[in-house]
């Protein structure tokens, strides 16, 4: 089928999911200033969350018809998309800054007030970026996949998993909180069964379907081309296996659980993104696309000369 | 999208019309300092009222396409390497002028043969050329469309009905018509009444875009028409639903007629037509107590060969014994105008002496359509009418019986082929032979606007004036009573220019000068209606002013004029014509030329039953497949097969599968629909791949999916009356083409 | 205030295309480009039992535009008389629209890096006093344009009068100003 209505497409995929990682992290890093006695996570990992965002809103911008002209997006912030990029930007500032906070060549290294602010900035926006995606997607009634409230919860879910992920693997490269694995294995595994629990629950609504469409749109999880990529590569890798190897009390297991999450989420996401561009087709379109040239065949390609 | 100013200073309106199709569908055109600016459908244009159909809207990609021919070409290198020198128009008249002496010289007038293609051409000036030069041997593919139908019916009753009188009508039969593809202000109008109470029935094998408006759909098996035809007669007079007045005063042979259908009963063509019996009579009944009412002429009659006549007389018979003809509401016999000069009057057909009338090939073999019935047909109408119907279309040479001739030399040589405005390959039936001959024949010149296959093939090239560029008169083949005028919007592009000029040009050259006295086609045109009283000075000032003359309508005329024009100046039921030359005076049942009934052993190998060439959008016959933006829309033939049948020979929808017949197979994408029925096959046409390589052998792929491939010329599957051949109700089989086999195809 | 709307009646619709074929022309879209397409539906039955419908689609002009109001730039706008518009200098195909529209009436355009669409027509045509290009080539009359609010206009008469009539994904609560006789 010609596709030439041009979709949003893997370059979205991969920016939600770095977003999402990222704007976790920042959450956490801001959590962690309130509610640990230093306040302190992990440096390397702040820093990691406001560059994971800034990987993502980057890809985003090579997404667009026109990169340069990417500052239009932050004209209207009552709209979803616009209010998603001014709350991408205020936390990658918010995240470096704080990630500075702990680093001694700033002079406002140590400055407990200037951290909680930023902290509490990373709380708001990273929940934000964090959750705003699956809003994007959910508002779309066109795309009887993504309609309702499921999928923000699914993006919120693999965001924070992905997220604490994200601290267990950069723990390896820096001074990490004894939390990141003390604690946040056994979160992290918490997450993986609410993850489980959230897609199955999410699959089963949909294909009891509210309507006809919904459940058309998601036979393609069930048995079609997604059922292996969803069910080997989302639920099984990205999400059962992790979910046991969280529980197990070794480093190196931990690491390769992180990142099987992460694996499965960019999974997920590209799966998720994908499944948007079934629309609900109108009586007789796909007849009608099926038929239209793809756009490399001789008689589109052909160049005639005015030579005669 | 830039706003034009179109009232800015200087800009002229010019009333041109679409020239990719006959309805040929009014258009303003603005134009500045000899360019178009913009052009739109005519809203004032009562055929299209402001609209255009797809090919309409590319008026200006046509008009400048890269492909185009814009210089007289000649072939350098041998026949369709592809190779040219670009020559004045002059030179290549000159030279062309010169080789047709020479072969006059040597073979005699009659081997100079022409072939046209739709009525799109000043074919008045093509015969005048011809009558002139001494050949009877000019073509189209007249025998395909509407002639042999206009040609039986005016030996029945003395004139064609083909205006019909819809706006009172409340029924209508689209008899292997789909206007929803082909006539779409018909099928606009038919909408419109519709609404208001018209009934419309379609006979056809397809379930096409009419077929899914109309209140009842007569699915027949391809090219049965014929038993339908005598088994609705057979229902109309036996069950009572003739109009006995009429029959009994204006017809002579009804009595004969009622006995000669007794046993055509609907029980009897129910295994024939393949259909329910109870629908055969609903038909009848509906069209002969829906009265008044109307039977459309569809191209599918003209396109069964053998038993395409007798069903042209039966259909003819039907509007008789139903009292249709003529009345308010009916099939009106409008006569050729009275009023300005017709075509045949510009042909200049007395100047054809007797001894080459005779030599007119394939007028020995199918007479109606040739010389000897013409003269008879003409004698009649010129009578009757005062006038005769166009000789060029009515009487032609037997366009297969030529090509056989280029072929073997039989039954005398011809050496020369002029082609205008057609692709003969993709057009003709049998094109494996037509390519042969085109290949054969020792000077083969084309006027065309692209360099189709056969244009590749030939010696000369002419590049031909079209939409916009020429002056139009739309007069139903020269036949109508009415005139609708189209002035030229812009004088030609480089060196391209009309038909007209081509044979006027060609003419002087051999000097026919004092016969050709029109500096141009508006003088010509001119000439033909100065005398009807408007007052003008020019024909451009006619188009401006008044550009229709319709006269005032006239019903009954048979009462005021004492009768039809025929010998016996009555509706003849029973024709003494077709008797005179050797016809049935009454329509007897032919079977289609191919059936699983009289060919049980040919049905064991081509078990399928084949139906070719309806029209399909964007195109129109076999052009227009380079333009982009209608191609975009359609870009691969299909052919069509019931589910239950692909089923069968394992074929599913979008595989592409071999068509073949006897004389050949070709390629087309599988389309899976009920809209057919099961064992019944249908082909589009015209198809050819200008996007391919156009040189020989490639040639554009001009026989790949081509159906012409497919159908049959041969002389005993041919119409013995007209002579039309057979491009429907043949058989044969389908298989899948392997995926080794489908390379080039995509 | 005026809220255009068309009315387009199946009944008569042939899938000619000559809608599509106007459209692409007269507004000089790329080759792979359609704004409104006609699609097919059926034959639907057993042979001979049949019906068949055409479908021309194109923006619906909703009353409640799900492409306007995820427009993050601006550029998606609703005039007051219903045309939904993109002006392509704010556009930068972020793409939000295509996805929030229900009736593929959005397209990418790779060479200008902005989103294209169906505007009825405005500048060459609606506010010069004319209708639609597709409106203007339809010989049968199946595409009817005009002004919903004025109680003279013909969309009107149909709208109100037509007992067999309907709108594409009406659930959806788009309020789409495109309604279908059939």
């Amino acid at each position: 089928m010609s596709q030439k209505h041009g979709t949003w497409d893997w370059m979205l995929a991969v920016d939600f999911f770095f977003s999402g990682m990222g704007a976790a992290m920042l959450l956490f890093a801001g959590i962690a200033e309130f509610v640990l006695e230093n306040g302190y996570l992990s440096t390397i990992g702040i820093f990691a969350g406001a560059i994971f965002i800034m990987i993502g809103s980057g890809i985003l911008i090579f997404e667009l018809g026109r990169p340069f002209q990417s500052w239009r997006v932050f004209m209207k912030p009552t709209t979803l998309m616009s209010f998603g990029a001014w709350n991408m930007t205020i936390a990658i500032g918010a995240g470096i800054l704080l990630g500075t906070t702990w680093i001694n060549l700033f002079p406002w290294f140590g400055i407990i007030w200037i951290r909680k602010i930023l902290a509490l900035v990373c709380i708001i926006t990273g929940f934000i970026v964090a959750a705003y995606p699956g809003l994007l997607l959910a508002m779309n009634k066109a795309r009887p996949f993504w309609t309702g409230s499921g999928m923000v919860v699914i993006f919120f879910v693999s965001s924070l998993l992905t997220g604490l992920a994200g601290y267990m693997v950069c723990g390896l490269f820096g001074d990490a909180s004894p939390v990141i694995y003390g604690i946040f294995p056994y979160v992290a595994a918490g997450l993986c069964f609410l993850q489980l629990v959230v897609w199955i629950s999410y699959i089963l609504s949909k294909t009891s379907g509210i309507s006809d469409r919904e459940a058309i749109t998601t036979e393609r999880w069930i048995k079609g081309n997604y059922a292996a990529p969803f069910k080997i590569g989302v639920l099984l890798i990205g999400t059962v296996v992790p979910f046991i190897l969280f529980v197990v009390p070794n480093l190196i297991v931990v690491v390769i659980a992180s990142l099987l999450t992460i694996l499965g989420g960019l999974i997920m996401r590209n799966l998720v993104i994908y499944a948007g561009q079934d629309r609900t087709w109108l009586p007789g379109e796909i007849e009608y696309r099926s038929k239209l040239p793809h756009g490399d065949e001789a008689f589109l390609q052909k160049v005639w000369t005015k030579k005669i | 999208m830039n706003t034009l100013d179109l009232n800015q200073e200087g800009v002229e309106i010019k009333k041109s019309v679409c020239f990719f199709c006959h309805q040929n569908c009014g258009c303003n055109v603005y134009v500045k300092d000899g360019e178009i600016i913009h052009f739109e459908g005519d809203p004032e244009y009562m055929v299209n009222s402001g609209a255009l159909c797809p090919r309409g809207n590319v008026n200006l990609i046509h008009l400048d396409h890269e492909a185009r021919v814009n210089f007289p070409l000649k072939r350098k290198g041998p026949r369709g390497a592809g190779e040219w020198e670009r020559i004045t128009w002059e030179q290549a008249i000159e030279e062309v002028g010169a080789k047709l002496e020479e072969i006059r010289k040597d073979f005699g007038a009659e081997a100079v043969a022409t072939a046209g293609g739709t009525s799109r051409t000043d074919d008045w000036a093509r015969r005048r050329f011809m009558n002139l030069f001494g050949s009877p041997n000019g073509f189209h593919n007249a025998h395909l469309c509407w002639i042999p139908t206009f040609m039986v019916e005016t030996a029945i009753y003395g004139w064609c009905p083909f205006e019909i009188d819809l706006g009172m009508s409340k029924c209508i039969v689209l008899w292997g018509q789909n206007p929803g593809a082909s006539t779409f202000p018909e099928m606009s109008a038919l909408s419109a009444l519709k609404e208001k109470g018209l009934k419309i029935i379609v006979i056809d094998p397809r379930y096409t875009e009419s077929a899914a408006k109309a209140d009842l759909w007569i699915p027949l098996l391809p090219a049965s028409d014929l038993a339908l035809a005598l088994a609705w007669i057979n229902v109309i007079i036996y069950e009572g639903y003739a109009d006995y007045d009429f029959a009994y005063e204006h017809c002579v042979g009804f009595d004969e007629l009622t006995e000669h259908v007794e046993e055509y009963t609907p029980e009897w063509a129910a295994p024939l037509t393949g259909l329910n019996p109870e629908l055969i009579r609903e038909g009848a009944i509906m069209y002969a107590t829906n009265k008044p009412g109307n039977i459309q002429w569809g191209v599918a009659v003209d396109q069964m060969g053998k038993p395409s006549g007798a069903t042209m007389h039966a259909r003819a018979i039907l509007r008789a014994i139903t009292g249709n003809l003529d009345c308010p509401g009916g099939d009106l016999l409008t006569g050729p105008s009275q009023e300005f000069i017709t075509d045949e009057e510009m042909e200049l057909n007395d100047a054809l002496s007797e001894e080459q009338r005779a030599k007119q090939l394939g007028s020995d073999k199918f007479k109606l359509l040739t010389w000897p019935g013409y003269s008879r047909i003409a004698e009649l109408t010129k009578n009757y009418w005062g006038k005769a119907p166009t000789a060029e279309w009515m009487c032609e040479a037997h366009p297969p019986t030529v090509y056989n001739a280029i072929l073997t030399g039989e039954p005398y040589p011809v050496k020369a082929l002029l082609v205008s405005a057609t692709n003969p390959v993709n057009s003709y039936g049998e094109s494996e032979k037509v390519l042969e001959a085109l290949k054969e024949v020792d000077f083969l010149v084309t006027c065309d606007y692209w360099l189709t296959p056969t244009a590749m093939l030939s010696d000369y090239v002419f590049p031909i004036a079209g939409s916009f560029e020429r002056p139009t008169i739309t007069s139903t083949y020269g036949c109508s009573d009415f005139l609708m005028c189209s002035q030229r919007a812009i004088q030609p592009m480089y060196e391209r220019r009309t038909d007209f000029e081509f044979w006027r040009d060609l003419g002087v050259s051999l000097g026919q000068k004092e016969n050709w006295k029109w500096d141009t086609l508006e003088d010509a045109y001119f000439e033909r209606i100065k005398d009807l009283g408007y007052g003008v000075d020019s024909y451009d000032e006619f188009v401006e002013l008044y550009r229709f003359h319709f006269p005032e309508r006239q019903y009954y005329k048979y009462l005021e004029r004492g009768g039809f024009a025929t010998p016996s100046g009555k509706v003849e039921i029973y024709s003494s014509v077709l008797e005179e030359l050797g016809y049935p005076p009454l329509p007897e049942y032919i079977p289609p030329v191919e059936n699983a009934i009289d060919h049980p052993e040919l049905a064991k190998e081509y078990p399928l039953t084949l139906t070719t060439g309806a029209g399909i959008n964007p195109f129109h016959h076999s052009e227009h497949f380079q333009i982009k933006e209608l191609r975009f829309i359609r870009h691969e033939p299909y052919m069509e097969i019931n589910p239950e049948t692909a089923a069968e020979y394992g074929i599913k929808n979008e595989d592409w599968v071999w068509i073949e017949t006897k004389r050949g197979r070709i390629k087309q994408k599988a389309k899976l629909t009920e809209g057919i029925g099961p064992g019944v096959i249908y082909t589009e046409r015209g198809w050819w791949y200008p996007e391919r390589d156009m040189r020989d052998p490639e040639l554009g792929g001009c026989l790949e999916s081509n159906t012409n491939v497919l159908t049959s010329v041969a002389d005993e599957n041919c119409d013995p009356i007209t002579g039309t051949w057979a491009n429907r109700g043949l058989l044969c089989k389908v298989y899948k083409v392997e995926n080794s086999e489908v390379k080039g195809v995509e | 205030m005026a809220r255009y709307v068309m009315v387009i009646d199946t009944r008569k619709c042939i899938a000619c295309h000559a809608c599509t074929v106007a459209c692409r022309v007269n507004n000089e879209l790329p080759i792979d480009m359609i704004y409104n397409p006609v699609t097919t539906v059926g034959p639907e039955g057993k042979f001979p039992h049949l019906r068949m419908l055409h479908i021309p689609l194109l923006c619906m002009h909703c009353g409640n535009a799900p492409c306007v109001s995820v427009c993050p730039t601006g550029a998606s706008i609703q005039r007051n008389d219903g045309i939904v518009w993109i002006d392509e200098k704010k556009c930068v195909s972020c793409k939000a629209c295509i996805m929030a529209c229900p009736y593929g009436a959005r397209i990418s355009n790779d060479q200008t890096g902005t989103v294209q669409k169906c505007d009825f027509c405005k500048d060459e045509r609606v506010d010069q006093g004319f209708v639609p290009y597709c409106v203007q080539t339809c010989h049968q009359n199946a595409r009817i344009f005009g002004d919903i609010e004025d109680t003279e206009s013909e969309v009107f008469r149909l709208i109100n009068t037509s007992k067999t009539k309907g709108r594409l994904l009406e659930d959806l609560g788009t309020e789409p100003g495109v309604y279908y006789l059939y």
